[in-house]
């Protein structure tokens, strides 16, 4: 193959690489803006991720849509690992960022084959810890990771410029402002979130994210090459595909295959299959054609170089168990109660656990920004699991859009009328600060928001001694606990300054266990 | 002889005196300020138009070039039929009116308890909006400015500055029941201008309300009793508390207004702590037979 046709190639998989990022970061853009009863969405790439059929395989009822992640596997035998190079958002913002520094990555570096194996280590690891209800596979995992950055840093960090960058401009009386303005209109009917978000902790998550993509300044696709728990399967799987990169007796041996190659490798010095993105820099860069496309069945007794040794996969298994083990004997698990609630339809806590993928798609969906990562809140396992805090937002009375987003299901899809009887928690009102109570006067603002329609909260009048010690007739709140479902907009609204008067505690939650 | 300047600023007091003496007598039906119209009807849409045309037209309030701040209560996430929300026909009547009087353009908008974007598409205001040709603005916490409304209760406090800056400003509230309020009218349904932690407005709600419509000037209020939120208001949700009373009710008083629809919801409105208030401050007359109420069934 000629370098005119590898440039061919190798466009042909930028167009790919962009119309997927365009496709994911655009489906999850909206999921949190439209009616999203039958809108297909950031699920559709969870569906065809192996990782997260594994996932589901495991836990609470089978969702069909999952098997398509066995078309990318098959599909992996034939083509090697086309998937990280072609179609993985992911990949592609690490390509992008590889692209970047490309001025500064040393063209040659010391076989790195060690540095490698860490993915495949990784996959044990979290492979053997996902078998024991410890589900960390949604850290790394490259939808989940990419969804969740998203949700909590990339997009609310967008927002917050161009809403600054935009408002100011818009409401200004210069000449600019008119063509500021339909811009800004634009993006406040299609991009903005109305008010901005903010996510707990937000700064961790994005510093992970960010640093992994400038990592990719010191070594091209740092994440791909040597975390990604997915690539690594691909990778493992890619050896044994019918696909693979020939050398020609072209070869002049000037090794300019291995200028671009993504692993450093390229196909005369250093091949390896299981590395290999199919991204086709080498074929381009190749001045004499020397790189042909080979369809061929692995040669018997071919010995991948790259496998993980005997004693790492025995040392990955045991940190699995330690991994596994470790947030299952916290004190935590035993311990009466927790301080939080989960967002409409969660499973029962341990089954929740298990099946949510930490991919914080929910978190995009809610239109109130209520749904938060976890940090420890919820144990060592339950880091970045959606809380529901309603300090931060409430439970839309008619909404769904949490439920239907959730790819795996760890937040069940609720019918508008089920999720409006659905019990997240439960409100207590504190009765030394709220104003009915503490203070002796009128408030009723929690009573005016409850959405239920019978009032879970409702006033009465009573006579009591106010502050000044006079005796006064007194609108009070009280909660109703049969009828209340926890929905938090009480707790959100309260008008006190220093800590609502009113909060809702995980009493009567209503979370079923998957038997 | 001329007559002396003593003399004459003698008897100029006391034959104006004497002029304003009946209406301090009590037991005396005369109604004073301007009129409030009463329609009742099939169709919302026409009935507000009717309303409006009795109380003199649109013209008389929207002069050419005027830019009109249309204020609805587009409070909560809820249906037309729920009757948490102005009706989008009144306002569809409101917006053309506003139009043919020659009105350079005119903004819909409010302040919404829920999460606006729901609000303004759940209640068919933002569609219906955008038909009649208005322009539908959502909040936008960087406008907001101190306004000062000059009250015991309520001074200081901030405003979006959107509801300051146009030429006229119309108040098309819903009117329905209220759970610390008693019932939401048009007076209260300018929370909706208020930015600010507004839950602390609840406390003294009648006095806050009071101020809050004794400081900021309406040019035209048209109250929507289409639908009637009878129980569990301002939020409710159940069908069953909506009664269908088919009415529209305009004025250029706001008080009146309020004192009016209360009365069409049946409540005595002396007891309604936000009129009593209201009434304190010499904005109007309390009493419905005080007021220039003309009602009309087409």
């Amino acid at each position: 193959m000629n370098a005119k046709k590898g440039k061919q190639w190798q466009r042909l998989r930028t167009a790919s690489q962009v119309l997927f990022s365009i496709l994911f970061f655009f489906l999850l853009l909206i999921s949190g803006r439209i009616a999203v009863e039958s809108l297909p969405h950031t699920g559709a790439f969870f569906y065809i991720d192996p990782l997260n059929l594994w996932v589901n395989a495991l836990a609470g009822p089978f969702l069909r849509p999952f098997l398509l992640a066995l078309v990318p596997l098959v599909l992996t035998l034939v083509l090697g690992r086309f998937f990280c190079g072609w179609i993985c958002p992911f990949g592609a913002l690490q390509q992008f960022f590889t692209w970047l520094g490309s001025r500064r990555v040393k063209k040659k570096i010391a076989s790195h084959h060690g540095a490698l194996r860490w993915k495949y280590i990784l996959l044990i690891v979290l492979l053997v810890a996902s078998l024991f209800a410890t589900q960390w596979l949604g850290w790394l995992d490259p939808f989940s990771l990419l969804t969740r950055s998203s949700s909590v840093t990339l997009f609310p960090g967008l927002n917050f410029l161009l809403q600054h960058a935009l408002e100011s401009g818009a409401n200004s009386q210069s000449l600019g402002s008119r063509i500021i303005k339909p811009l800004y209109d634009f993006s406040r009917a299609w991009l903005l979130s109305g008010t901005q978000r903010t996510f707990l902790l937000s700064f961790v998550i994005g510093a992970i994210f960010f640093g992994l993509l400038l990592l990719n300044l010191y070594r091209r696709r740092f994440f791909c090459n040597y975390l990604c728990p997915l690539g690594a399967l691909y990778g493992w799987l890619a050896k044994y595909s019918l696909f693979r990169l020939h050398v020609n007796p072209n070869c002049t041996q000037c090794n300019a295959c291995a200028g671009h190659c993504t692993y450093y490798g390229g196909p005369f010095t250093d091949y390896q299959k299981s590395e290999c993105l199919v991204c086709m820099n080498c074929v381009k860069d190749c001045p004499v054609a020397a790189i042909d496309v080979r369809w061929q069945l692995p040669k018997a007794g071919q010995v991948p170089a790259l496998a993980p040794r005997r004693r790492q996969i025995l040392s990955a298994v045991g940190c699995g168990l330690v991994a596994a083990a470790l947030p299952q004997i916290a004190a935590g698990k035993k311990t009466k109660g927790h301080p939080f609630i989960r967002p409409p339809g969660a499973a029962a806590e341990k089954d929740f656990l298990k099946k949510c993928i930490r991919c914080g798609a929910c978190m995009q969906a809610c239109p109130t920004n209520a749904i938060q990562p976890a940090l420890l809140q919820a144990g060592l396992d339950g880091l970045w699991t959606p809380l529901l805090v309603p300090s931060c937002g409430y439970c839309e009375y008619e909404c769904v859009r949490c439920t239907r987003v959730c790819p795996t299901h760890a937040l069940a899809s609720l019918a508008l009328e089920e999720k409006k009887q659905f019990k997240i928690g439960t409100a207590v009102i504190n009765r030394s600060t709220c104003y009915t109570y503490a203070d002796g006067y009128n408030c009723g603002v929690c009573e005016e928001h409850c959405p239920v329609p019978e009032k879970a909260i409702r006033l009465r009048e009573v006579e009591l001694y106010n502050f000044r010690g006079k005796l006064k007739k007194v609108k009070q709140v009280y909660v109703v606990p049969d009828l209340c479902i926890g929905c938090g907009i009480c707790e959100n609204v309260c008008p006190r300054t220093d800590a609502p008067a009113i909060v809702v505690g995980a009493e009567e939650e209503q979370r079923e266990a998957f038997y | 002889m001329p007559m002396k300047r003593r003399t004459f600023v003698k008897n100029g007091l006391l034959f104006s005196s004497a002029l304003t003496l009946p209406s301090l007598l009590p037991g005396q039906n005369k109604t004073s300020g301007p009129l409030v119209a009463q329609v009742q009807g099939d169709s919302p849409y026409e009935i507000a138009k009717r309303a409006i045309a009795m109380i003199g037209g649109m013209d008389k309030i929207v002069s050419r070039t005027d830019v009109v701040m249309v204020k609805p209560n587009i409070g909560w996430n809820r249906t037309v039929e729920q009757a948490a929300c102005t009706n989008p026909e009144v306002l569809r009547a409101v917006i053309e009116l506003a139009f043919a009087a020659g009105a350079k353009k005119v903004v819909v908008m409010d302040h919404t308890c829920h999460t606006a974007e729901d609000c303004y598409e759940r209640s068919g205001i933002a569609a219906m909006a955008k038909k009649a040709g208005a322009e539908v603005r959502y909040c936008d916490e960087n406008r907001l400015v101190s306004h000062d409304f000059h009250g015991d209760y309520l001074g200081k406090w901030p405003v979006f500055r959107d509801f300051l800056e146009v030429d006229k400003f119309i108040n098309v509230p819903i009117l329905k029941h209220h759970g610390s309020a008693g019932l939401t009218i048009a007076m209260k349904n300018l929370y909706g201008i208020l930015g600010g932690n507004r839950g602390k407005l609840h406390g003294d709600m009648g006095e806050n309300i009071a101020d809050l419509a004794n400081g900021f000037s309406n040019h035209l209020v048209l109250v929507d009793a289409f639908r009637v939120l009878t129980r569990n208001g301002p939020i409710g949700g159940r069908l069953s508390d909506v009664e269908l009373r088919k009415t529209v009710i305009a004025t250029t008083h706001i008080m009146h207004a309020d004192v009016a629809a209360a009365a069409l919801f049946g409540m005595n409105p002396g007891q309604l702590e936000f009129l009593q208030a209201a009434f304190n401050r010499k904005m109007g007359e309390i009493e419905t037979a005080r007021i220039p109420i003309q009602s009309l069934s087409i």
